[in-house]
């Protein structure tokens, strides 16, 4: 073979690791590593067979990197009329089946080099960043990094009032049960007192005690006749309703 | 040589000389593009910093502006100065300073929105990742751009990657999209190189790019157009090569490329497809007028071939494209028609929105890029008018004044004008950069300047940079977000990014889960986009009746159910602030009239109405039901 084809190994054998990966549910940072390499070679293997050796530097990284984002856009087409889901499955077939067929396209043309061109070099002038320069750059990434650290922090730190969520629906399965939940964003564990009312007279009450972030929820028999209520109070004020849902009824009054 | 402008030397359109350097000076500069990464990284960590600090409740305090704005000049400076810079600059060196730039204001525009998606236009894609993510299925239902679905190379892109590395969608979402933008400042980097000749020129023609108002934000964002880009800009690089080939061996290659970028174009974005067609119907028009027969085959070629892709397309798959654009495109066709008729002309929204200097701003922009290009027309004339290519961008900058009267003399044309602009920058920075070149070296040449060459040189390298910076900060003020929502902040009514909190998303999941997707819903501006995207339910656009009126009247009982809706989300807070954008609902016939906020007797009607239903209440948010109610009833 005229040239090395450590290219075609790697590509070949990422496709083999992320399906491995993804068959024994490898860790989230060793699939994300994988998964994002996964993405990225078939875009390189066209490259290497679509552009001649004369294109190189930017343009050859540009057009090999778009033509891996149009790996799924066409090949999510094929996959949909193929009938086969879009989920993880059918996309590492779509990008083994694109990596190991570039491969052996790419296996068969380096062995013979076209007519009329030289066989490409196998060694390229190197690129030297000096090392001042190279620790500028990564000092660079590593502040734009903090960067986007501090304004994530910023979002999780953002002070949001809390509240809570009260509902009374028809189910979607059946129009003859209600759903009756609570669901607690007040940012702290809160107290609650639910009264359900039936055409105004209490018919339950129950103290319920959340967590943040945590809901509570239970099914209602209801026929359709009359008025179901629900008056939610936040512990220890029983004088006002916190929240108050109820179902239609023919003259309605309400906060 | 390098190896790349060795592969650039095979077909150099513009003879190096036409644009070389005045030989003021051609000594290295002392701020080398490594400090110059150090600085626009620490620009964007002053951002950072700073809409952190608007988070936590600092957003309106009178040094949070600045620091937002000297953040932003910590990116763009050095970048600015260094690419007019007179010093010796190397071809790798110009184009890291333009990927430091793109990537710094893209890093920008992630801060600002860094652990979900919350811009309108991102939540409707996002909702269409998110089916196919969930049903495997391509061209899904989606109530919020129903034109999505049938254009899913974004989301089939961002649902691959998610699916093969485990990501989220919005972190898939990010990369893809954040990838995209950066590629297709490489093409054009790559393209306007070759067209020029010169590194130089195109790296300027990228800054004049970079002042176009959505290249921030809009042009970065997870839609469609911003993975479409990419795409159209490498079917024209292919055009380029194709034109510039002689053995047939090596077209070949260049055409499955151009072939496969075309119809990805198409498969991604219809206006992308439509400009795509137009892009190569100019090129070929410039290849006839300098006579270049070879380039005009070509691009008349795969003109042919993407519009017959991008017809097929329409006939076979997203038949509503045409219903989708026709209002827009026919509006302003019919607008521009009453002009020349010398019938009306609608008032421009730019001229009624934003502060004065936000406007003065806006205004000297518009002229400075309107003298620029005529400016590198008068260059083109003069110098290239044999160059096919830049005969061709001659052609396509003749748009950048069809967008000005468009945004001055068309109803509401300020926000085509403004979606237009991501493809007139580029005929029209192309042209303003060899204004600016030419302008610069003729003003260097003159003997005043020879004579005290000290001093002067860097005099007019300094106009240059203050003309440029006043160009791109035209874009970022008169930009997105836009002044009233700059930094991010506590809730505000109708206000885009910053409606959206966690009661709002709590209240869309609960819509989502409780009753299912596709409900029809009435709801104000700053709702909407949440509750249409993460809840997936069907909103109504003109329903501002619904919460202005007091009671319940006929003829919204008429409209209710002309417009099927079922639901109806009230935000308690539309009776305490004035709308942040100006309208409480997405068709307001108010907007920018309110000077009180919405009576809160019309927004609790509903408790009143017989038979509505109460079904959820959070607080500021409560959901009322209106089926089987006096609404639907007698």
């Amino acid at each position: 073979m005229g040239r090395s084809q450590t290219d075609v190994v790697a590509t070949a054998l990422v496709a083999v690791l992320a399906c491995v990966a993804a068959a024994v549910g490898a860790p989230a940072p060793a699939m994300a590593v994988l998964g994002i390499a996964l993405f990225a070679a078939p875009g390189y293997l066209l490259g290497q067979l679509l552009l001649d050796s004369r294109t190189t530097g930017l343009e050859r990284v540009v057009v090999s990197a778009v033509l891996a984002l149009a790996v799924p856009v066409i090949g999510g087409l094929y996959l949909y009329a193929a009938r086969v889901p879009l989920h993880r499955p059918g996309w590492l077939g779509l990008f083994a089946g694109v990596i190991f067929a570039c491969d052996v396209a790419l296996l068969l043309r380096r062995r013979v080099p076209p007519p009329g061109q030289p066989a490409p070099a196998t060694t390229r002038p190197a690129w030297r960043v000096p090392r001042w320069h190279a620790a500028a750059f990564a000092a660079a990434v590593v502040i734009a990094g903090c960067g986007v650290g501090l304004a994530r922090i910023g979002v999780a730190r953002q002070p949001q009032p809390g509240f809570t969520q009260l509902w009374l629906s028809q189910q979607r399965q059946n129009a003859h049960v209600l759903s009756l939940g609570v669901g607690n964003d007040q940012g702290s564990t809160t107290s609650y007192r639910l009264v359900l009312l039936r055409d105004g007279r209490p018919i339950t009450t129950r103290n319920i005690t959340l967590a943040d972030g945590q809901t509570w929820q239970q099914s209602v028999p209801f026929s359709g006749k009359g008025t179901l209520a629900a008056d939610l109070y936040r512990l220890p004020d029983l004088a006002h309703p916190y929240r108050h849902v109820f179902t239609g009824r023919a003259e309605a009054a309400g906060p | 040589m390098t190896a790349a402008e060795e592969s650039i030397s095979n077909r150099p359109t513009v003879p190096l000389e036409a644009v070389g350097p005045a030989s003021v000076s051609a000594a290295r500069s002392r701020l080398p593009v490594s400090a110059v990464a150090l600085i626009a990284a620490t620009g964007v960590l002053v951002v950072a910093a700073v809409y952190t600090a608007g988070r936590l409740g600092h957003a309106e305090a009178w040094w949070a502006d600045l620091a937002y704005w000297l953040g932003q000049l910590l990116i763009l400076i050095p970048v600015a100065a260094r690419l007019l810079s007179r010093r010796a600059l190397a071809a790798s060196e110009t184009v890291t300073l333009v990927v430091v730039l793109t990537v710094a204001e893209y890093l920008v525009k992630v801060c600002y929105s860094p652990a979900a998606f919350t811009y309108v236009d991102e939540l409707m894609h996002w909702r269409t990742a998110t089916d196919i993510a969930q049903t495997g299925k391509l061209f899904t239902a989606n109530d919020l751009l129903p034109i999505s679905p049938y254009y899913p190379g974004l989301e089939e892109a961002t649902n691959a990657l998610a699916s093969v590395s485990g990501l989220s969608i919005f972190t898939s979402g990010l990369i893809v999209a954040g990838v995209a933008h950066l590629l297709f400042v490489c093409v054009l980097f790559v393209l306007f190189r070759y067209v020029s000749g010169s590194h130089r020129i195109a790296g300027v023609a990228l800054l004049l790019y970079a002042s176009e108002s959505l290249f921030q934000s809009f042009d970065s964002m997870f839609v469609y157009q911003t993975l479409a880009l990419p795409f159209l800009g490498l079917t024209v690089l292919a055009v380029y090569r194709l034109a510039a080939r002689q053995e047939a061996g090596r077209c070949i290659g260049w055409f499955i490329i151009a072939a496969l970028a075309a119809f990805a174009t198409v498969v991604t974005h219809h206006v992308t497809s439509f400009v795509l067609v137009a892009t190569l119907e100019v090129i070929t028009l410039g290849a006839l007028v300098a006579r270049d027969r070879r380039l005009a085959a070509w691009a008349s070629t795969l003109a042919v071939v993407s519009a017959a892709a991008f017809g097929a397309w329409i006939v076979f798959v997203a038949p509503s494209t045409v219903g989708y654009l026709q209002p827009v495109a026919g509006g302003a066709l019919q607008d521009v028609l009453a002009i020349l008729a010398g019938g009306h002309h609608g008032v421009p929204i730019s001229t009624l929105n934003g502060p004065l200097g936000n406007q003065a701003l806006s205004a000297v922009a518009t002229l400075i890029i309107s003298v620029l290009v005529a400016v590198g027309w008068w260059q083109v004339w003069r110098r290239y008018r044999r160059q096919p290519w830049v005969v061709a961008m001659a052609i396509g900058a003749v748009t950048w004044y069809v967008i000005v009267a468009v945004r001055l003399f068309v109803a509401d044309g300020s926000e085509l004008a403004g979606r237009a602009s991501t493809f007139v920058f580029v005929p029209a920075g192309f042209m303003a950069a060899l204004a600016v070149i030419r302008l610069t070296d003729n003003s260097l040449r003159q003997p005043v300047i020879r004579a005290n060459v000290r001093w002067g040189a860097p005099a007019v390298v300094a106009a240059a940079v203050v003309v440029a910076l006043a160009l791109v900060l035209n874009g970022l003020v008169n930009g997105w977000p836009p002044y009233w929502e700059r930094l991010p902040g506590p809730y505000q009514v109708a206000g885009a990014e910053r409606s959206v909190g966690p009661e709002q998303v709590a209240s869309a999941d609960w819509a989502l889960e409780q009753l299912g997707p596709h409900n029809r819903f009435a709801t104000d501006e700053g709702d909407m986009p949440v509750l249409a995207g993460y809840g997936d339910q069907d909103t109504v656009d003109d329903d501002g009746y619904l919460y202005t009126s007091l009671a319940v009247t006929p003829a919204d009982v008429q409209r209710v159910q002309d417009q099927f809706i079922g639901y109806v989300l009230v935000d308690r807070r539309l009776s305490e602030m004035l709308p942040a954008s100006g309208q409480y609902f997405t068709v307001d016939p108010n907007a920018g009239k309110y000077t009180r906020p919405l009576p809160l007797a019309g927004l609790t009607k509903f408790n009143h109405v017989p038979g509505v239903a109460r079904v959820y209440d959070s607080g500021n948010i409560v959901i009322y039901d209106l089926w089987g109610s006096a609404y639907y009833g007698p």
